[in-house]
């Protein structure tokens, strides 16, 4: 047998993004980076308002409103943002998570003008009628029944959410409540977009092939003439307490086609010291094939089809999941079991040197994997200034993974993965 | 409102990187490009069969092979094979479709060598441990168990059978549970011996390094892999039985929508209709596509519907999909099938077109950003036998579709005999289908056997 050969992640060059970072007179923040590589050019622009804001008894408004977007301005057919992109050869959408909104588009360069005028536009002069409003009620409601009730698990994530917290807004996930969105009227939208729609709540990200100073100049021209109301944005303040004993949840459904269950535990928000170590924590126990959750659950043991972890790392405190799913004819207790194994051998013993390194190369690598294209590098700015409060934390990432040691590891696991921090959701067949 | 919409300016082009070829002494084809922008160098080995190679009877053997060479070779297991692979913070996979086998691996430049030797070991060394070979069965069967749960999957293998009935596409790749009992470990090794040689593969490799190193590292890991003295097999060309409207519905009481298919065989990749039929099916998907519009857009039957044409050897399958609620199954069925017929009752204009050819050429250029894109773009020309040079001229080819061939490719390829297969709550739909169609057939799920041409029932 010939050595397993290893490079160390340090052999790993990620060279640093630089970019321009301007905020523009009116709180817009204005962040440019220059890649000529490919002839495009790919557009976010990320409003600081997610699930966690919707209003009360008004669950999914953020997420209802992400698609009001779409339908057009007082001075704009709906659809322009669609016509300005797929007619041209790009393509836009937005996302809404948790904690932010974020519109996008990648389209050829000479057109960057053209979407940073139509952002502007929509920012400034959104138009949103009775009719508009009630068939993208519709649409928002039919999204729910296709990506949460006809997917098999699709309901879990809304189930650990609604669990796992017992006081923040968290608990209400993104997608929302389809009763809530029906009992919505036409000013509670109005007065949402009031709200949370203005330039100090904004950052536009560019990356591509682009002039810094130039499309710096065109977002003032478009953006800077927006008003920034006098009135600040409302925050969510809510903290979540601290759990003090496990929770478990068994719900059955029809569309659970094997057992599975999801266990999280409460992990500190993304700008806490500790978020680096819960990455390396997350790839050891459930990135790629020789992860410990694989290795043992799907592979040795053979009591799952899947198994992975997540740290779910938000702007507020979020959460580190652990999700089985049973291999046909495994019961769930037993799969538990083998995860509950696991995690008694994370906190008990820190990992070896070879395990840290591997896992350290692996995260190194994706970091280059995700720096090929113009929108990996924009979003990972977006998140970096919304989540974390500074685009400057994406050229301190690799370092940081770097500093961790098996202590660390060791110490975030033995901090967080404890029984009475922990909501376990089992989902079974019904 | 903020005054009119700025004009847009100059457009740039994009460059493709030009691939180069070469055949070793053993056959073996390598197709190398440099890109190197980025430190990531890329490889995709492909080996020209896949699940059409495969015995009606055998359905997912090609697809039990695949997932077995990264499960153990004669130096390494599974486990070792692993964490050698993260430790390189590579990847490595290995994966069937009805055209080939593809194993592929990419990693940074420092580990690329190391994923290649490792790649070029579980091609030609795989252990097929009889542990491994019950483990990834056992895996599949558990997998299958999913995608018989999900409507949209099911329909898609169902139309496969339903269009192709016996010939080479018409069994699923992840074959059905009677097909996977079967097999064992001598099938495996077996098809193995038998398919796998240098002169039946290519080498698709590059990014960050020249052609030249590409073909020095290329011989030098795979240079001394001999292909054996037996003739190579004959592709698989049995005939695809005509088209023949029909509606085929699968009835699953618990299914949580109805998932819809129009569906028809059309074209293989390297005919010369190919850039009209991608016109013609970019007309009908995207958000701007006709069937969104009238879907999504106008009647807000469901969430999204779309349209493909997946490139094949032999003529592939053009479907139209959406997955709606049950009792609206039996509108969205008239919907789509007066969509798709649209591309001649309502042709698109050349004007029409401009937008469409642009979608298609954004995601061609969206696709080679990346080194692994890059290496599939090649890869498809080389497996689908089209030449090389069609890469640089992706652009042209596109533009030069008129309406006129989208309106002929449409009436004679996509709309005459097409099928449809439904998969949902067939008391909440079927009688509202009987009443328009003539050739409808339901059948309840647990009678359903795609491992059978006729589908059982």
């Amino acid at each position: 047998m010939t050595a397993l050969p290893t490079i160390a992640a340090s052999a790993i060059d990620v060279a640093p993004l630089r970019y321009v970072d301007h905020t523009l007179p009116n709180g817009l923040r204005a962040i440019l980076v220059p890649d000529p590589r490919v002839p495009s050019v790919a557009i976010n622009v990320a409003y600081r308002v997610g699930g966690k804001d919707d209003p009360p008894e008004r669950s999914g408004f953020a997420h209802l409103f992400e698609h009001l977007m779409f339908k057009g301005t007082s001075g704009t057919a709906p659809e322009t943002i669609d016509r300005l992109t797929e007619d041209v050869g790009g393509y836009n959408n937005a996302f809404t998570s948790e904690d932010i909104t974020n519109y996008y588009e990648v389209v050829p360069s000479n057109h960057l003008e053209r979407l940073l005028w139509a952002e502007a536009d929509r920012l400034a002069s959104l138009d949103v009628n009775a009719e508009n409003f009630a068939t993208e009620r519709e649409v928002v409601i039919g999204e729910y029944d296709q990506r949460i009730l006809a997917e098999p698990y699709g309901m879990l994530d809304e189930l650990v959410n609604r669990e796992a917290y017992a006081v923040h807004p968290y608990r209400r996930g993104v997608i929302g409540d389809p009763a809530q969105l029906n009992a919505a009227s036409l000013d509670d939208v109005v007065a949402f977009h009031a709200t949370y729609y203005r330039p100090d709540n904004a950052v536009v990200v560019v990356a591509g092939d682009l002039d810094p100073d130039a499309a710096l100049r065109t977002i003032e021209r478009w953006f800077g003439t927006i008003p920034t109301p006098n009135t600040p944005v409302p925050r969510v303040h809510a903290v979540e307490p601290e759990q003090r004993a496990e929770r478990v949840f068994v719900y059955r459904a029809a569309n659970v086609p094997l057992p599975a269950a999801e266990e999280v535990y409460h992990i500190p928000a993304a700008s806490h010291p500790d978020a680096a170590a819960l990455d390396v924590l997350e790839t050891l126990l459930g990135s790629g094939r020789s992860s410990r959750l694989y290795t043992s659950l799907v592979y040795r043991k053979q009591v799952a089809t899947s198994a992975y972890a997540s740290a779910d790392l938000r702007e507020h405190p979020g959460l580190f999941g652990l999700r089985v799913t049973c291999a046909r004819g495994v019961a769930l207790d037993t799969a538990r079991a083998a995860l509950a194994e696991e995690i008694e051998r994370v906190v008990a013993e820190p990992p070896d040197a070879a395990e840290l390194e591997r896992v350290r190369t692996q995260i190194a690598s994706s970091l280059v994997r995700s720096r090929q294209t113009n929108s990996g590098i924009s979003l990972a700015l977006v998140r970096a200034v919304t989540e974390r409060g500074d685009p400057e934390v994406v050229n301190g990432d690799l370092a940081r993974y770097l500093a961790v040691s098996a202590d660390d590891v060791l110490r975030v696991a033995r901090t967080y993965l404890r029984p009475e921090n922990r909501t376990v959701v089992e989902y079974l067949p019904a | 409102m903020l005054s009119t919409i700025p004009a847009a300016g100059p457009p740039r082009d994009a460059v493709v990187p030009m691939p180069v070829e070469r055949v070793l002494d053993n056959g073996l084809r390598v197709v190398a490009f440099s890109q190197r922008n980025l430190p990531l160098v890329a490889a995709q080995l492909v080996v020209r069969c896949g699940g059409a190679a495969e015995h009606e009877d055998e359905a997912g053997l090609a697809a039990l092979v695949a997932a077995l060479l990264t499960q153990g070779t004669v130096e390494r297991g599974a486990t070792e094979l692993a964490a050698a692979t993260d430790a390189l913070g590579a990847r490595l996979d290995a994966a069937s479709g009805y055209d080939a086998t593809i194993v592929s691996a990419s990693a940074t430049t420092p580990a690329f060598p190391h994923v290649f030797a490792l790649l070029d070991e579980v091609v030609r060394r795989p252990a097929f441990a009889p542990r491994e070979v019950e483990r990834v069965r056992t895996k599949s069967l558990s997998d299958l168990t999913l995608t018989y749960a999900n409507p949209s999957a099911l329909a898609r293998l169902v139309s496969h059978r339903v269009g192709y009935g016996g010939a080479p596409y018409g069994h699923p790749v992840a074959g059905t549970a009677a097909s996977l009992a079967a097999l064992g470990r001598e099938r495996v090794a077996w098809f193995h011996e038998r398919f796998y040689r240098p002169d039946d593969a290519v080498l698709v490799l590059g990014g960050d390094l020249t052609t030249d190193e590409a073909f020095a590292l290329a011989e030098r890991v795979l240079g001394d892999w001999r292909a054996p003295s037996t003739p190579l097999d004959p592709r698989p060309d049995a005939p695809i039985p005509p088209s023949r409207a029909r509606v085929v519905i699968v009835d699953k009481p618990d299914a949580g929508r109805t998932a819809v298919n129009v569906g028809r065989i059309t074209i293989p990749r390297r005919s010369p209709d190919y850039y009209a039929a991608l016109v013609a099916s970019a007309v009908l998907s995207g958000y701007s596509g006709r069937l969104n519009q009238e879907i999504r857009v106008k009647r807000g039957l469901s969430y999204g519907a779309g349209a493909a044409l997946p490139a094949r050897r032999m003529p592939g399958l053009f479907t139209a999909t959406t997955l709606v609620d049950h009792t609206r199954a039996a509108e969205a069925v008239e919907v789509t099938l007066a969509t798709v017929a649209s591309l001649s009752t309502e042709p698109a204009s050349d004007d029409d077109l401009v937008t469409r050819k642009a979608t298609l050429v954004g995601g061609f250029y969206r696709a080679i950003e990346t080194i692994d894109g890059i290496a599939g773009s090649v890869t498809e020309h080389v497996l689908y036998e089209v030449p090389l040079g069609e890469l640089q001229r992706y652009t042209q080819a596109v533009g030069a579709v008129d309406a006129a061939s989208v309106r002929a490719f449409a009436e004679r390829s996509l709309i005459p005999d097409a099928f449809v297969v439904l998969v949902g709550d067939a008391a909440k739909f079927a009688d509202a289908i009987m009443q328009v169609h003539a050739d409808v057939r339901v059948i309840p799920f647990d009678a359903l056997d795609l491992g059978s041409p006729a589908l059982g029932g």
